[in-house]
């Protein structure tokens, strides 16, 4: 079972929210890992480390079913990510900017994973509230337009 | 000291349905609070209803989970609850969770996390859940009371109103002296008692402000935790004073054996064997109280209200319209697992509602019955605190009594409540020229002076209906197999003007 479309919008908004943020070209593994850093960060002081570190372990496994490209990925006890782009491809801001994040790439794919178990879990409500703390800046509710940057 | 120079204890909503009444009308502001209970008791829920009422965004919660049930887990659960609102998650309610640094720290460090915080946030309201689980062997009770210390007096400066949830056993509340540190002390326990699970709400400790001391049960729902206050909730009101005023029944005959009626507030107790008419006794009083512009409450538990409303309709009464007039509510109140408080209190909102003057409840047995086992102990202690209630504010309550008939003696009810009641009303089957017959009595009027007479009446398409004078040419109607003789007396009327007290 893969995640929805729309959680995987999702995903591929923060991430090209993130890249955007870095104002520079970025490699995959440095948006997905800059991403998941920050959703480590923020789920481990709302949940704990360990409650992050199970969900973590378990969007891994998902994500490695549909993207056999995470192989070598890991998650460590502190949840953080260990392993990541080895095989993944550059990405392109100016491409990703436009909407054009290649759709079933890993990194993309493990992020919607974790946010299918925090919307499972916690609820659509709770899990943009997350986000929103997570991502001050970013208009969540309009993560459908171009870059989500407030006005 | 005058009163103006005290220090004025704000009282913060708990948001839990009855519980405000119970601690005294809100709990004190920047008090340190301890929840104990077993686990499943509903601290958890409690907590978070108290912190979803009075968390702001400028004066947020600050909610620390430690060991146990992640925050995951808990919201994915609590967030079933009516009081959840997602919209106060994160601006007024902040989760922390301090599992790390119990785990790899200790409680100096875990004091610090909750103190920078606490600083950075300047919350209303602080929760650690579960205190407890901070401690690990060798750390010892000592260490987390003085934790606790610390802890509460850091908060109370910081203006934090404070609960910390913890996992005990009843054994262990007694002689802890990590519970004097706390302003108050809430105690949850549920106990399953044959088939059926009691919870009960205990407020150990309330510091500044006076509380309902006993246990309260409370129930825990959809809408989460709600607690049925022993007193239901009228402790503050004052008792009417007694009142002369007659309530009739509108049987003129029966009227006039009562002396006018009974007494406004009083609780009157219909007794009888099965089928000789309490129920329409009762449908006929409340009747007559709509009649007289006075709304009325039926709590039924042995048929539906439909059926109740129908069978006062044969009679020639009609309880359909008034209580689509808002004058009359037929509650119907069977489900099993129901405590005692939680009926009681139904009662109560649903007099307080429409402002009844008069309440029957038909009959004891079937809302005996309907309580589930472990409440039935508490039945006419809970059953003594609604009347009293109730006919203190000048409620007139008929209650109906199912006796079983004997031809030895006379009883009024096998409940032993006639303590509880001002005026009995004792119907019976008798044996006589060959037919099983009915006799009325009036047992008792504590307010006035009453009618000695024993009479006969029919129940008729008109309800009860008395027939004739006294039974003067019988002995021994009461055993229910008289003897006839030839002797008769005077017809005794009672006194119209009834003076106070003459009966007991």
């Amino acid at each position: 079972m893969t995640t929805s479309p729309k959680t995987r919008d999702l995903a591929r908004w923060l991430l090209n929210y993130e890249a955007v943020s870095a104002k520079s070209s970025e490699s995959m593994e440095s948006v997905t890992l800059s991403v998941y850093e920050k959703l480590r960060q923020s789920l481990s002081a709302f949940a704990g480390v360990a409650a992050f570190e199970a969900l973590a372990f378990r969007a891994l496994t998902q994500a490695k079913s549909e993207a056999p490209s995470l192989w070598a990925v890991q998650v460590t006890e502190d949840g953080s990510l260990h392993g990541l782009g080895e095989f993944e491809p550059q990405i392109d801001i100016d491409k990703d900017l436009a909407g054009k994040f290649p759709a079933g790439e890993g990194g993309i794919i493990l992020i919607a994973r974790l946010l299918g178990l925090l919307l499972t879990f916690l609820g659509e409500a709770l899990t943009l509230s997350l986000l929103r703390v997570t991502w001050p800046g970013a208009a969540l509710d309009d993560c459908n337009s171009e870059n989500g940057r407030k006005a | 000291m005058s009163t103006e120079d005290k220090v004025k204890i704000n009282k913060l909503p708990t948001g839990v349905p009855g519980l405000d009444e119970i601690v005294g009308g809100g709990l004190p502001e920047f008090s340190f609070n301890i929840i104990a209970g077993a686990p499943g008791s509903g601290k958890t829920t409690l907590a978070h209803q108290f912190v979803f009422a009075n968390a702001t965004p400028e004066r947020p919660a600050l909610y620390f989970t430690v060991l146990g049930e992640s925050a995951i887990k808990m919201l994915r659960y609590q967030q079933q609850y009516a009081f959840f609102d997602p919209a106060k998650l994160p601006g007024s309610i902040r989760f922390i969770n301090l599992s790390q640094v119990v785990l790899e720290k200790d409680l100096g460090a875990v004091f610090e996390q909750i103190s920078n915080e606490v600083e950075k946030t300047n919350p209303a309201v602080v929760v650690v859940d579960s205190f407890r689980t901070m401690v690990r062997e060798p750390e010892s009770d000592l260490e987390l009371q003085s934790f606790i210390q610390r802890l509460a007096l850091f908060l109370a400066s910081w203006q934090a109103t404070t609960f910390l949830i913890g996992e005990y056993a009843e054994e262990e509340l007694r002689d802890n002296p990590i519970f004097t540190v706390a302003d108050g002390l809430f105690w949850l326990r549920q106990a399953a008692e044959r088939n059926s699970i009691v919870r009960k709400l205990q407020i150990i400790k309330l510091r500044g402000q006076d509380s309902v001391p006993g246990l309260h049960t409370f129930r825990i729902t959809g809408a989460g935790v709600q607690a049925f206050s022993r007193t239901f909730g009228l402790t503050a009101r004052k008792r009417n004073p007694p009142s002369d005023r007659r309530l009739c029944f509108g049987i003129p005959e029966l009227d006039k054996m009562l002396g006018g009626g009974v007494r406004e507030g009083d609780s009157v107790l219909v007794a009888g064997s099965s089928g000789t008419g309490k129920s329409v006794l009762a449908t006929q009083f409340i009747a007559e109280g709509i009649r007289h512009g006075e709304p009325g409450i039926v709590a039924v538990f042995e048929e539906r209200p439909q059926a109740y409303a129908e069978r006062a309709s044969s009679l020639g009464l009609d309880l359909e319209a008034p209580q689509k007039d808002g004058k009359l509510t037929i509650l119907y109140l069977r489900p099993l697992d129901l405590s005692v408080d939680e009926t009681m209190h139904s009662i109560l909102d649903a007099v307080q509602k429409i402002g009844a003057k008069r309440l029957v409840i038909d009959s004891l047995a079937g809302f005996e019955m309907a309580l589930s086992p472990g409440f039935r102990a508490d039945f006419r202690e809970s059953l003594y605190r609604m009347i009293f209630a109730l006919t203190g504010i000048g409620v007139t309550i008929l209650s109906t009594v199912e006796v079983d008939e004997s031809f030895t003696e006379f009883p009024f009810s096998t409940y032993s409540i006639s303590f509880l009641t001002d005026d009995i009303i004792r119907l019976r089957y008798v044996s006589i020229d060959g037919q099983l017959r009915k006799i009325m009595v009036v047992i008792k009027m504590r307010g006035g002076n009453h009618a000695k007479d024993i009479r006969e009446y029919e129940i008729t398409s008109k309800g009860v209906v008395i027939l004739g004078n006294r039974l003067t040419n019988y002995q021994g109607l009461i055993s229910g197999i008289p003897v006839h003789s030839e002797r008769s007396g005077p017809e005794e009327e009672p006194s119209q003007n009834p003076k106070m007290g003459t009966e007991t």
